[in-house]
């Protein structure tokens, strides 16, 4: 991860806030992703709005989306899989 | 085990958002969660630990139960808040700040040759608190002179917290 074991910049706190909130990163690397989270205000909002993303995401069910945009999103995955 | 907690204004954790029982003449209720470190159960700090953790207010807190020492931090499946801290106020967070803020200063500017661009950011970083003006002096001694340097840094700043605070310095 991070080039030292004692602090992560901003830009690796964007790599590795997915891991961070699946909590899949081992205890000190949390630790010092949470410590910078401590000090910066902008990292701390960031990590903040994707808990939130995540959170409404993960409350749509299936049901929800409009049949149209469900046709496009297949159309598009089944045009992913063939190329 | 006596160890310290930083909590919000509100008595809210930083990172959980639980709301701590808080003391008023007596300790507050105990809290209870299995350790899992980073994950689960709860965490405090050794006064080494102090400036990696800085937050709005302190509190002395009672750890028992299984108890698990980390690196940076310690973390036990019960505890609970024994007394705020009342000397980490504005007035000493404050000072705090401009301790390190100083420090940077004369970090930076005697390097050979001056980090001139590190030291340029140190004033616009004073507003932003003390948790980051304290890691800027650190890093600035780190870049200077090492991982080492960075330590002792971190170490001068847990001991002019531990005198200000007048915590017992063997936790």
């Amino acid at each position: 991860m991070a080039e030292s074991a004692e602090h992560v910049t901003c830009q690796e706190v964007v790599e590795l806030v997915t891991d961070y909130l699946e909590q899949a990163l081992p205890a000190d690397e949390a630790a010092v992703f949470e410590q910078h989270l401590n000090f910066c205000d902008g990292c701390d909002w960031y990590v903040d709005q994707m808990r939130t993303t995540i959170a409404t995401v993960g409350r749509i069910e299936e049901e929800n989306v409009p049949p149209a945009i469900r046709e496009k999103l297949l159309a598009a995955f089944r045009d992913r899989r063939r190329s | 085990m006596i160890a310290y907690k930083f909590l919000r204004p509100d008595g809210r954790s930083v990172f959980t958002g639980f709301e701590w029982p808080l003391p008023d003449d007596t300790p507050g209720a105990w809290v209870e969660a299995p350790v899992v470190p980073c994950r689960s159960g709860i965490h405090a700090c050794r006064t080494a630990d102090l400036p990696l953790w800085l937050g709005r207010s302190l509190y002395e807190v009672e750890l028992a139960g299984d108890i698990v020492e980390e690196r940076t931090k310690v973390v036990a499946s019960r505890a609970r808040l024994l007394r705020r801290i009342d000397a980490w106020n504005d007035d000493l967070r404050d000072s705090y700040t401009r301790d390190c803020a100083d420090r940077a200063h004369v970090l930076a500017r005697s390097a050979s040759p001056p980090m001139d661009d590190w030291d340029a950011v140190v004033e616009l970083g004073i507003p932003e608190g003390p948790a980051l003006l304290g890691f800027v002096a650190a890093r600035i001694a780190e870049e200077r002179d090492g991982l080492d340097a960075y330590h002792a840094e971190r170490d001068r700043q847990r001991s002019w917290l531990v005198e200000r605070l007048a915590l017992a310095d063997s936790v």
